[in-house]
């Protein structure tokens, strides 16, 4: 029965449910990925979204294992063993074939991951969904070396979660019922005197920080009370009293196009956000709704509940008026409740087109370049993979694949260096150490970096399906030997 | 392993294959782990978990089906390991790793040893034994999607002890029994009263009012008396909660009324100091609320464990869960015992209702069974990729110790994102031994302070010895010059100095006793100082390791650090007590998902390992250098600049 399996559903998702709710699982299990090459790369991504419940995976893939078994259909049948939940499908052909017959094919998918591909194929595929508006993840073990290059025109968040994100107290610009309730308390007067101005600099802090010393009570004594609250006030100083503005991002957000054409075509993200845009210059008086939470804090529970219903029931109300506005913008919208609380976090991503990044004239050279002063970065990492590409486009077959041609690829391979940094115009010098080890490894995908990638990997695909968490614009590269990762805008 | 040859040397190829490597834990980083190692060309491992498989386990470990549930961890991850490598050679133990079986010897079979454990007890204990072995240990850790790997060798790195770990919070018995003002406390009391009904008794654990409350001692002839009072008032003070539940055939409307949410609230009332800054309870009364109806008023969205239920909705929970414990209990038999546990639905029902019936009573906000199985069952939210990742790392630590180059491994620090410096890891090289730790050090040594006469042998050994210094089975000996043995591990020789005090051994201020772990190998010196003044509800405190060195209370660094971070998803506060350490991947620092102490541990994704920023720009900086509070490390640019 339908309550049975999702109560099931709930228990096997408990640890997952806790980190993106019952939205992200349902967005999780709305989606349709393609795979493309089941290589170990290829397989550790699909496990790690077929255990927290992918609603479908469909693998592209036209190599053969152990005889005369389609790799394809040994994958899935594997992978559809670890969740009864999901879908899995399979197409016994290459990618190029499909991209020859039946470009649409790939339309269809929430987004595509392509592991191990060969450059050309991975420049035509990246185009045809480049147009599409599908958002393509290209993925690579690489010997000791991974490597993920997301690729999507744009992609909206509506909860970024930032780490340690500023509390929405309103203290500059108290509303009327947060006003009304300072007011029921007898602190001699304190908001009169400042007129809710915040300090702006250390000495204005200082004395803020003495003004609340000052409410301490003192014992008969005269020594001060030992008064946690004021403590922690004189401690949140810094914290607490953030001027409330609209950031930057936000700003940007509601001045692009999208946010003033809507049409019945606009994305559900853009309506939002132009709901927001009129909250904030009607209703909000230039401030965004309120996100309604509060941090904890010492108090007496029925003070800090009184407190909490302030500001939740005012968050209620704006969210109801944004959601007027979201009516009025469009006839019918789906699920927006619960979104407006994180206004605050809108954010968008943008990534250049794999066209752009190997184009001569509109490769990111200054990325490049600056990111190669250290010589052992990992942007080196990332002039060796292009590097093995073009010997592959030379050779039909990458360097030092068995170990009597690792000699003779140095060479080969240290002139489809020098020919890319040429082609490019890259005045940057590669150490003959990588072209040696890059030979060596014969494009072994080592399973443990495999497990990286597989893991990293499908982190990102749960991001962008979820539209949760903010996902690396546009490359990441892992370097095994040393542990270290690095991102950068190709 | 055709495409290995290309990426590792024959030497280290050959020693991947030959050597012997231990994996403690088949949970979530034990599960990928095993396949990394298998699918790497090691063939010989022997992997050992006590738990069995739960449902909650199948989201990311992925050796395990539905069809596996119940069944042993190690064994079901072994056979699923050879389906796909049958040419390895592996040994599953279902058993304790603490059990002492596998002793040093048993330590000494391995090359490697690699922890995928999610407790500090058994953590600590693995160290040690790897110390006493000289073996070396990987460790490693996730919460979320936070995760850490770190290498420990003897004589060369710093050891899983050596950084102070977070002291867990407590709360103090007045607070749980009379003045709750947070759910947390109300929780830990449902948790307590579960014990107290159904399971195992515990002194420390009482749900009744408490009239030794010190906001009470103002006037002492005035305690006394309603001491009296409540010695005549049989509903009141009772001799056993458990035995009273018996007694009434544990008739839930009973169990409501008189104790729990009236009579005993209407007592507290009596205790007019505490309410005089404080809101009062209002009891309430079980035919009262009946006459409401059996509406649940529901609100909140989402999964049906999102919703919270109105206070008669949590009053018949209180009724079905009650009367489905009493059953299991009967089921089991004469002087059974139920344990608590967050995936039981009616043990986790019944502190549902029970805590939103008392955070009604205190006029808190109820929550929903969701947000309390987390804070109940202490749930650190754990996934597949993070996992992933982190046993990617540790296989690759693991060469580097296998090609004789422990120099070159690193305690790595897997982030949520991309931090400001667009790292995703932040690698850091490996901290020397600290001197003065009480482990690895070469003569370890610890002063603690406590009362002498209040303290019980038993206290000194279960408290002291066991929880806090992690021995599995201490013998005692006093330094008085005669060699006095206080406790032995042998049964039966010491049992009756049990419920002594430590004073009656002439052990004062200054005594010295010397602390044996034949198991782990492991001799601690313990210096004792007298003090009659603890604050409340605490029985000692350590103060330092030896005595001429200036007292370092261990929270006081710990504490900055253990809050600003701001993973909300697993910083919920959490309170298992006596709950069995289960689930796998474990906190960063000790990221358990279920810490075995009656506590709370704030902290879950810092932790003892301290952070350090590695500066990838600059080379590694000083080991000095690097030492940078986790806060630090992990977001330098949301830190607020204190100007």
């Amino acid at each position: 029965t339908m309550a049975a399996t999702k109560a099931s559903k709930e228990q096997k998702y408990d640890r997952q449910l806790r980190l993106w709710g019952d939205h992200g699982q349902e967005a999780l299990e709305n989606a349709h990925v393609c795979l493309i090459n089941a290589s170990a790369s290829g397989t550790e991504i699909l496990k790690n979204l077929v255990l927290p419940g992918i609603g479908a995976f469909t693998i592209v893939d036209g190599h053969k294992v152990s005889g005369e078994d389609n790799r394809a259909q040994a994958a899935t049948e594997l992978l559809q063993e670890l969740n009864s939940d999901v879908s899995g499908n399979f197409v016994e052909e290459s990618p190029d074939k499909l991209l020859d017959n039946d470009p649409e094919f790939f339309h269809r998918f929430s987004l595509v991951i392509g592991v191990q591909l060969p450059e050309g194929t991975c420049l035509r595929l990246g185009s045809v969904l480049w147009n599409a508006n599908v958002p393509f993840l290209v993925c690579r073990t690489y010997g000791l070396t991974g490597y993920m290059r997301l690729v999507v025109k744009e992609h909206t968040v509506v909860e970024s979660h930032p780490d340690n994100a500023l509390e929405d107290l309103r203290l500059d610009q108290p509303f009327a019922e947060l006003k009304s309730h300072i007011q029921s308390y007898d602190l001699e007067g304190m908001e009169k005197k400042h007129n809710f101005q915040l300090p702006k600099n250390y000495k204005e802090k200082e004395a803020f920080r003495q003004l609340i010393r000052q409410g301490i009570l003192t014992k008969e004594n005269g020594t001060p009370e030992d008064e946690e609250n004021f403590e922690e006030a004189i401690k949140n100083v810094n914290t607490a009293l953030n001027p409330t503005k609209i950031s930057s991002i936000v700003e940007d957000i509601f001045n692009e196009e999208q946010c003033n054409d809507i049409t019945a075509q606009t994305p559900a993200f853009w309506v939002l956000a132009r709901a927001v845009r009129e909250f904030v210059q009607n209703e909000g008086g230039g401030n965004l709704p309120l996100r309604g939470s509060i941090p904890d804090m010492i108090a007496d529970s029925e003070k800090f509940i009184n407190l909490q219903n302030v500001y939740r029931e005012k968050a209620m109300q704006d969210a109801s008026v944004v959601s007027k506005h979201v009516e009025s913008l469009l006839q019918s919208v789906g699920k927006v409740q619960g979104l407006f609380a994180n206004a605050a976090f809108l954010r968008v991503v943008r990534c250049r087109s794999l066209a752009e990044e190997y184009g001569a004239e509109t490769v990111n050279k200054d990325e490049i370049t600056s990111s190669m002063d250290g010589a052992d970065g990992e942007m080196v990492l990332y002039l060796m993979l292009r590097s093995v590409d073009r010997f592959y486009q030379q050779h039909s077959r990458y360097p030092g694949v068995y170990d009597y041609q690792v000699e003779e690829d140095i060479s080969r391979l240290k002139l489809c260096v020098h020919s890319l940094l040429q082609e490019y115009g890259l005045n940057v010098n590669v150490k003959d150490d990588y072209i040696h080890e890059f030979c060596r490894y014969g494009a072994a995908e080592p399973h443990t970096v495999a497990s990286f990638v597989g893991g990293s990997a499908a982190q990102e695909v749960i991001k962008i399906i979820t539209r949760q968490f903010v996902p690396f614009n546009n490359t990441f590269i892992y370097n095994a030997m040393s542990q270290t990762s690095a991102t950068f805008q190709l | 392993m055709v495409q290995l040859v290309g990426s590792l040397r024959k030497e280290l190829a050959d020693s991947v294959s030959d050597c012997n490597v231990l994996v403690v834990g088949a949970g979530g980083i034990g599960c990928e782990l095993l396949k990394n190692l298998v699918l790497t060309g090691f063939k010989n491992i022997e992997v050992i978990d006590l738990d069995t498989i739960d449902v909650s386990n199948l989201n990311r470990q992925f050796l395990f089906q539905k069809k596996h549930v119940g069944k042993s961890k190690a064994q079901v991850a072994k056979e699923s390991v050879l389906q796909f490598c049958p040419t390895a050679n592996i040994k599953a133990y279902h058993d304790s790793i603490m059990n002492p079986d596998y002793n040093v010897e048993f330590f000494r079979n391995f090359m490697l040893v690699m922890n995928a454990l999610d407790n500090r007890a058994a953590r600590n204990h693995v160290n040690r034994m790897c110390l006493a072995a000289d073996i070396p240990l990987i460790e490693s850790g996730t919460a979320g999607y936070l995760g850490q790997v770190t290498v420990i060798k003897k004589g060369l790195t710093e050891c899983y002890e050596c950084q102070p770990k977070p002291t867990q919070k407590t709360f103090p018995g007045c607070t749980i029994r009379n003045t709750p003002s947070e759910p947390i406390h109300c929780i830990v009391w449902a948790k307590y009263l579960f014990n107290q009904l159904f399971g195992e008794e515990d002194a420390d654990q009482e749900v009744s009012p408490d009239t030794a409350d010190p906001e009470l001692s103002w006037n002492p002839a005035d305690t006394e008396a309603r001491a009296t009072a409540s010695d005549q008032d049989g509903d009141i003070k009772r001799v056993s909660t458990k035995d009273w539940a018996r007694s009434t055939g544990y008739d839930s409307v009973k169990l409501f009324n008189k104790v729990l949410f009236k009579d005993d609230i209407q007592y507290l009332l009596t205790m007019d100091k505490l309410w005089k800054k404080r809101k009062a309870p209002l009891p309430l009364d079980w035919l009262e609320l009946q006459k409401l109806g059996t509406i649940l008023e529901v609100t909140g969205t989402g999964l049906k464990d999102q919703h919270v239920l109105g206070v008669a909705g949590y009053s018949q929970l209180f009724s079905r869960s009650v009367e489905t414990l009493r059953s299991m209990l009967a089921d089991k038999g004469d002087g059974a015992e139920l344990v608590w546990d967050k995936d039981d639905p009616a043990a986790m029902d019944f502190v549902t209702a029970a805590a939103n019936l008392r955070m009604h009573i205190f006029s808190m906000n109820m929550k929903s069974r969701f947000d309390i199985k987390s804070m109940a069952g202490n749930i650190i939210p754990a996934i597949a990729t993070t996992n992933a990742v982190i046993a990617g790392l540790i296989v690759l630590e693991a060469l580097k110790i296998l090609s004789g180059d422990v120099e070159q491994c690193r305690t790595i620090f897997l982030n949520k994102q991309p931090n400001p410096r667009k790292k995703l890891l932040v690698p850091c090289a490996l901290d020397p031994p600290s001197a003065n730790c009480y482990v690895c050090a070469s003569k370890p040594e610890v002063t603690v302070k406590l009362n002498v006469n209040k303290t019980l042998v038993l206290a000194l050994q279960d408290k002291i010895l066991k929880e806090k210094f992690g021995m599995v089975a201490p013998d005692v000996q006093i330094e008085d010059g005669k060699g006095t043995i206080l406790i032995s591990s042998e049964e039966g020789e010491t049992e009756a100095n049990n419920s002594k005090f430590l004073s009656d051994f002439g052990i004062r201020n200054g005594s010295r006793l010397q602390v044996d772990d034949f198991l782990q190998d492991y001799t601690l010196l313990v210096n004792v100082i007298h003090c009659e003044e603890l604050e409340k509800d605490v029985e000692f405190e350590v103060v330092g390791d030896a005595p001429d060195k200036a007292p370092t209370p261990p929270s006081s660094q710990e504490e900055q650090k253990n809050f600003a971070n701001g993973n909300k998803d697993s910083a919920e506060p959490s309170t298992s007590s006596n709950a069995p350490a289960e689930q796998d991947d474990v906190l960063i620092v000790d990221s358990d998902e279920e810490p075995s102490s009656s506590t709370m541990d704030v902290s879950t994704e810092s932790g003892g390992l301290k952070r350090k920023l590695h500066d990838a720009e600059t080379g590694e900086a000083s080991a000095k250098r690097q030492r940078l509070d986790q806060a630090t490390a992990d977001d330098d640019d949301d830190i607020i600049a204190l100007d």
